[in-house]
């Protein structure tokens, strides 16, 4: 039906608006979309779906194979690992450490990160390039590194891994953050809003941030690819979540040395890191072309 | 440019010496005895009072700040507590097989990533182009100890092709002098070099192929976004018009433009590389510095805690000036945004 065009004004969608008409326009980024949405989904409603307890153990059923092969049983639909617990349980509890709780830690860290580089940019006069600088270098170091130093000093354990990602990340959406304002300082638009003598918070929530805001999702998707990958990786060094919980970093380190008699144990956790991060990045990497294209328009 | 290279120099030595101070920090900050966790002497050694003293522990924080520091200059980073080898030996050996897979690595990705980031930026949106770019992205998120999981499973166990872990066959009496392998069966001179090439070959190609994954996608579609900016620019345009062939165009007016933005970002791709190694080298129990450090974190080995982050932050903060000198000093357009910069 045709919309009867009442005004004369055009209608223009909002800068996010029109990255994400852009987006839409991937058959592959929705699909990547709708596979962490069902994430979500799993880790927050898993346990209502899940028959058996994360570490209920079957001793009638130990290294069952996956369902469809000769030996499988369907009450295992994955299989069973060499301790008698059903794979898919795990792997739907473990959404929750390996997915959910990294995405807790970013949005944390986004929040303390966005409103320090916020302050550190609008505190104009500290035109420090020696901050620019130490940022540059702190960027420079990998942030399983520096998780490793943190971990070092609080010992093994979710908790702390969690906390240590969390830190690693404050710095980059502070850097992140602060670089966007300072591009947009000079534009004539925030001239213009200066002149009309808004308050800084004024300027900074309504004039700046509808502005890089897009910068600061992309930058999100980054951080959260990461986490994502660090928290695993510590969990497979087992530095990370210790051994009976769920996690898929630490139930593939701990299928190695079951690795060659029930490969299945060690396969799926990865599959489900694998696909976790091929969406999270394809996500990103749309994100990333859209916004791209509309700054070229 | 040498204002650029004096600001340069200047910041990597305030950085080295924030480092320092970061490590020398730690001694205080882990548990127990702080002369314990910065020399690895217990309290019940004989010799833990000549030590105090020698690092300085009778006086204030600032006199054992300088002792540290003479002490790391004179090579002497303290000893393991779990095995009592002096730190610093074992990490320049340890620190040579590390660097050694990383730079075959490198090597190994750098070709084929340019190659299809080229191949992808010559056919923006078609068929080949989406290939690559969903390789590369598939690529680029595979959990790397996964990948080398399946890698081992599948060609060491399964096909039986290469071995499963460790540097060279253990049969070969090669002492580890430098710690890259090639390089100390070069200096080792056994009976019969070839077989000691080759085994070494074979336990080497897996974990670098692993290694260089991840890189090399990554590298991919740096070289792909950038290629596209400068296929977009007139001046390859006006070289088309004048009649250049396609090659002539892309290897003397674009590749090299193009390179200049990758060069700018290659520090992602290094510290990728370097906690892939890390995570790498536990996996295939390669003799380098992270499975050592990773060990130590267990084992909570001070001395060795502080010794491999000191080298590895350092690895890093050289690199990183080094590629910023590099570029500034290849690309002069680079140079002067950077003077005029107020």
């Amino acid at each position: 039906m045709p919309r009867p065009n009442l005004y004369y004004e055009e209608r223009m969608p909002s800068p996010l608006q029109r990255v994400w008409l852009e987006f839409r326009r991937n058959a592959f980024a929705i699909g990547a979309l709708y596979i962490l949405i069902f994430i979500v989904f799993i880790s927050l409603f898993g346990p209502l779906l899940t028959p058996y307890g994360p570490n209920q153990q079957f001793i009638d059923a130990i290294s069952l194979p996956p369902a469809w092969s000769v030996n499988g049983d369907v009450r295992f639909l994955l299989g069973t690992d060499e301790l008698g617990r059903d794979m898919i349980t795990r792997l739907i509890y473990g959404a929750r450490y390996s997915f959910a709780l990294p995405l807790l830690v970013v949005i944390i860290s986004a929040l303390i990160g966005v409103t320090l580089g916020a302050i550190a940019a609008m505190t104009v006069g500290v035109k420090s390039s020696t901050l620019k600088h130490l940022l540059d270098v702190l960027m420079s170091i990998p942030s399983l590194l520096l998780a490793l130093v943190i971990i070092a000093l609080t010992g093994p354990g979710l908790g702390n891994a969690l906390l240590a990602i969390g830190l690693v990340m404050i710095p980059q959406f502070l850097h992140v953050t602060r670089n966007a304002i300072h591009d947009e300082r000079r534009k004539p638009y925030v001239t213009a809003s200066r002149l009309n003598g808004v308050s800084d918070y004024y300027l900074l929530t309504m004039v700046f941030f509808p502005n890089i805001v897009r910068v600061l999702v992309i930058q999100f998707t980054i951080g959260l690819s990461v986490a994502i990958f660090d928290i695993a990786a510590l969990g497979f060094l087992r530095l990370g979540a210790q051994a009976p919980t769920p996690e898929w970093g630490s139930m593939l380190a701990q299928s190695l040395e079951v690795a060659y008699v029930t490969p299945w144990v060690m396969a799926l956790p990865g599959l489900a890191l694998f696909i976790t991060l091929v969406s999270v990045n394809l996500v990103g990497e749309t994100l990333r072309q859209a916004i791209q294209k509309q700054l070229e328009q | 440019m040498t204002r650029y290279l004096l600001r340069q120099i200047t910041l990597l030595f305030f950085t080295l010496l924030a480092l320092s101070l970061f490590t020398f920090c730690l001694s205080y900050w882990f548990a127990g005895s702080a002369v314990t966790n910065s020399s690895g002497i217990f309290p019940d050694d004989p010799s833990y009072a000549t030590i105090a003293t020698a690092r300085g522990f009778d006086g204030g924080y600032f006199g054992q700040y300088i002792a540290y520091l003479r002490h790391l200059f004179a090579g002497d980073w303290g000893r393991s507590l779990l095995d009592g080898a002096p730190v610093f030996e074992q990490l320049i050996v340890r620190f040579g097989a590390s660097l050694e897979i990383m730079l075959l690595a490198l090597l190994v990705a750098w070709f084929p990533g340019v190659a299809f980031g080229v191949l992808a930026a010559l056919k923006p949106g078609r068929s080949v182009d989406n290939t690559i770019l969903g390789m590369s992205i598939s690529g680029y998120s595979i959990p790397v100890f996964w990948f080398a999981q399946l890698a081992i499973l599948l060609v060491a166990v399964q096909w039986g092709l290469t071995p499963i872990a460790g540097q060279i066959n253990p049969l070969f009496d090669i002492p580890a002098v430098t710690g890259s392998i090639l390089i100390d069966i070069a200096l080792a001179q056994p009976a019969n070099p070839q077989a000691a090439y080759y085994s070494a070959f074979m336990h080497m190609i897996l974990p670098v192929t692993v290694l260089a994954i991840m890189p090399m996608m990554l590298l991919i579609r740096l070289t792909r976004n950038s290629m596209l900016d400068v296929l977009n620019k007139n001046y390859i345009v006006s070289s088309y018009a004048k009649g250049m062939s396609t090659r002539r165009v892309l290897w003397s007016h674009a590749l090299p433009n193009a390179m200049q933005q990758v060069i700018r970002q290659l520090s992602n791709l290094i510290s990728l590389l370097i906690a892939n190694t890390f995570i790498l080298e536990v996996i295939f129990s390669w003799p380098g510095i992270g499975n050592w450090l990773v060990r130590s974190i267990y084992e909570r080995d001070y001395p060795v805690i502080q010794g491999g982050l000191l080298i590895i932050g350092s690895l890093i903060l050289v690199t990183h000036v080094l590629l910023n000198l590099f570029h500034a000093w290849r690309y002069p357009q680079v140079r002067k945004d950077l003077y005029a910069a107020p």
